[in-house]
């Protein structure tokens, strides 16, 4: 094979690997946000030039116009507390304590990150919403019908994720991101 | 097999470099894409305050239902632009400013201006705006000023949209 031919075609295949890698990247999973704690994934210096790039286009794609974090912290989940992928054949209990924030809320989002449209339009728990007994130890269902006193609606059988955002967090929880207990995500019955 | 060593080497670099670009790249193009579908849909150096977040109204990528959002696609091309966040009393909210590749060039909350209004200009660098008022200067002349109001129950949706209605951007020379 010519010279020039063998450095072209390795050429246009590198560059469609890298491109090809780059979006997989950003599709398949919140790795790129870089700061993991169980089941969630964060980043750090959101919506600013001095996070990463893998960051910057994570969040580009998966929340576009994120706070920056002396605002709000985002944390997503596509897996439960085994590191099994959330999926919409399953219910999950969702269980934690007060968060070091001025409030939190929980929504589920499909994969591409948008609401799923369910009869109720019950997308998501807030902090404003437990009694105040709660605060330090609530839980919240995730399944198709109305369980316990907390639920979010998941309609049909599609794989999702879960973001939990703490708004106006403390300078604790933000040193503490990736070590900070956060709520667990336990898996119960699925239908096969 | 050494007459691929080379172009095997081509490949590597030119797979990190696509890679990188990619990646780099990204922001700036969703939030072009962002913000040409916001002016479509709303047009731009106005204030547009959004219908309640549901899967049915979802303005961008993972919304929060819990809020109410107001926003305002800017281009500066024309000149400075003044945008005004009106205090919605009892409740967290927040004026943020992005500029074209998703970068946050001003953000406060109620928390920082303790409730008082919040009021800035957006202009390039090579814009003059009047003295004693707040300049932003952005680096480019587009971008996205986004109010956020937290709804304690989303009941109160229609009472905090009164407040927040009271926000708006628009130039600040009117022509």
């Amino acid at each position: 094979m010519h010279f020039g031919v063998r450095y072209g075609l390795l050429l246009v295949a590198g560059l469609a690997l890298g491109t090809g890698a780059a979006v997989v990247q950003l599709r398949q999973s919140f790795a790129a946000l870089g700061i993991e704690n169980g089941p969630w994934r964060t980043a750090a210096k959101v919506g600013t030039k001095d996070a990463s790039v893998a960051t910057r286009a994570t969040v580009a794609l998966r929340g576009l116009l994120a706070l920056p974090e002396r605002e709000a912290i985002y944390f997503n989940a596509s897996s439960d507390s085994q590191g099994r992928k959330l999926t919409g054949k399953c219910s999950y209990l969702v269980s934690g304590g007060a968060l070091d924030a001025r409030w939190w809320s929980l929504t589920l989002y499909d994969a591409k990150g948008y609401l799923i449209p369910n009869r109720a339009s019950v997308y998501s728990l807030g902090s404003a919403a437990l009694a105040p007994e709660e605060a330090s130890n609530w839980q919240v269902d995730i399944a198709r019908t109305r369980r316990g006193t907390h639920w979010i609606a998941m309609p049909d059988d599609q794989p999702f994720e879960l973001t939990l955002r703490a708004y106006h967090p403390s300078p604790k929880l933000l040193a503490a991101r990736g070590s900070v207990t956060l709520p667990r995500i336990e898996r119960r019955e699925c239908r096969t | 097999m050494s007459r691929w060593i080379g172009p095997l080497i081509v490949a590597v670099l030119a797979a990190l470099a696509a890679w990188y670009t990619t990646l780099a790249a990204a922001p700036m193009v969703i939030m072009d894409r962002a913000w040409e579908q916001l002016a479509a849909q709303s047009g731009f150096n106005r204030m547009a305050h959004g219908p309640l977040v549901t899967a049915e109204s979802q303005f961008v990528v993972r919304p929060s239902p819990d809020l109410a959002y107001s926003v305002c696609a800017f281009d500066l091309t024309q000149g400075p632009l003044r945008v005004h966040a009106h205090p919605v009393p009892g409740h967290y909210w927040s004026l943020t400013v992005f500029d074209s590749e998703t970068n946050v060039a001003f953000v406060e909350s109620d928390r920082d201006s303790k409730g008082a209004p919040v009021e800035v200009i957006l202009a390039t660098a090579d814009q003059t705006v009047p003295a004693g008022v707040r300049k932003v200067t952005m680096p480019g002349a587009k971008g996205v000023a986004l109010l956020r109001v937290l709804l304690n129950d989303r009941a109160e949706f229609d009472a905090v949209t009164k407040d927040r209605k009271r926000s708006y951007c628009r130039p600040l020379r009117q022509p």
